[in-house]
């Protein structure tokens, strides 16, 4: 009776550690974090949409149904990426996520110049080559320095009421997600 | 010898069955480490950043979440009414108060994944805050339910449990030292159609 006590006492006290074993390691093998459903929806820098209104499944879960969003993937080791989107909405907002989804840079319109999206994604040491001498074109760019490699960025517009559809919906369409030469 | 094989199987199969079913249990869990509540309102404002506990990351990483970011809002998820009872499709509910500051926010009604509900009807079950009635004092009084309402109205239907999905775009309360004097709207049961 002892030792069965005895081996129950240690099945949970295993049960503790398996617990926390997996917890852990539930971010490093998962296969359904956004960082995969988007390289099963398309490539590095292409812009996807992530809502269901597109057609098919929605990508990346629990995207208000009000907003639209759009999401590209980037690779900040084959250089830094330029994300922009013409002409205006009633509301955007971005993000710029690591590999592993956490965020750590967000600003919204308020932010910009003129409410115009227009901004670079770039690493540190990739910040110092440019602030030496920045670009004319990269003048009204908001610039947001990253840590990482891996990354996502992701677009999200504000559908107010059906009338503003076809404008959230080009402006999405138009926004472009390329490598920047430097 | 076979009995100390026995139990050894026991405190194996306790260890990872008990380990392994603990943590689907907690991911599942709409509440939970780092969760902040405000009535019926519950919050993860730290989910999908670099400070959020290991719970937030395991369960961004399993359900493929972007989070919103801090300059972008804050979602908050009601599961329960004011009475403590879990939201159902079948029932009509109100919901009613102030909201705090916010450029706008959004209201609606979501199934267990929290994807919008979908009631087969050409209206969303979403309401904004810029198309909204307001009563004098600034508060607003939302009528749910699969009938029209008068005032404002949150189309729902069918059946089985509904959450509401709450969300303040460009937002102070955000910044979490902006969450302490919050108040959010109280969830009321009005009827339920049996």
């Amino acid at each position: 009776m002892r030792r069965l006590l005895h081996a129950i006492l240690l099945g949970l006290l295993g049960a503790g550690i398996v617990h926390i074993v997996v917890l852990l390691l539930v971010p490093e093998f998962t296969e359904r974090d956004a960082w995969s459903r988007l390289a099963m929806a398309s490539d590095l820098y292409k812009m996807t949409r992530l809502d269901a209104e597109a057609g098919g499944a929605p990508v990346v879960k629990s995207v208000d149904p009000l907003f639209y969003a759009a999401a590209c993937r980037f690779d900040l080791a084959e250089g830094m990426v330029r994300i922009k989107a013409p002409g205006s909405v009633p509301f955007w907002s971005v993000s710029v996520y690591g590999r592993n989804g956490h965020n750590f840079y967000s600003f919204n319109d308020h932010t910009a110049t003129g409410s115009k999206l227009d901004t670079v994604v770039l690493t540190p040491a990739q910040m110092i080559d440019v602030r030496r001498e920045l670009p004319e074109d990269l003048q009204g760019a908001i610039f947001v320095e990253a840590p990482i490699e891996e990354g996502i960025f992701v677009i999200r517009a504000f559908v107010p009421d059906d009338s503003w559809k076809p404008i959230v919906e080009q402006f999405l369409e138009q926004s472009s997600c390329e490598l920047q030469d430097y | 010898m076979l009995k100390t094989a026995l139990l050894t199987l026991l405190s194996l199969a306790i260890a990872i069955g008990g380990g392994g079913s603990s943590v689907w249990y907690a991911l599942q869990a709409q509440s939970g480490v780092g969760a902040i509540s405000i009535g019926q309102w519950t919050a993860f404002p730290e989910i999908g950043t670099q400070n959020a506990d290991p719970y937030s990351k395991a369960r961004v990483a399993r359900e493929g979440v972007l989070a919103l970011g801090k300059a972008e809002g804050l979602s908050f998820i009601a599961e329960r009414d004011a009475a403590g009872d879990e939201l159902q499709r079948q029932c009509d509910y109100r919901i009613e108060g102030g909201f705090p500051t916010a450029r706008f926010w959004t209201l609606y009604a979501a199934d267990q994944s929290l994807g919008v509900v979908d009631t087969g009807k050409p209206r969303l079950a979403a309401l904004q805050s810029y198309q909204v009635l307001r009563q004098p004092d600034n508060s607003v009084v939302i009528a749910v339910g699969n009938r029209p309402a008068p005032g404002n109205w949150l189309l729902t239907g069918g059946f089985g449990r509904m959450y509401f999905v709450l969300t303040f775009y460009d937002t102070p309360i955000a910044s979490s030292t902006g969450l302490s004097d919050v108040t959010l709207p109280r969830i009321v049961k009005a009827g339920c159609n049996a």
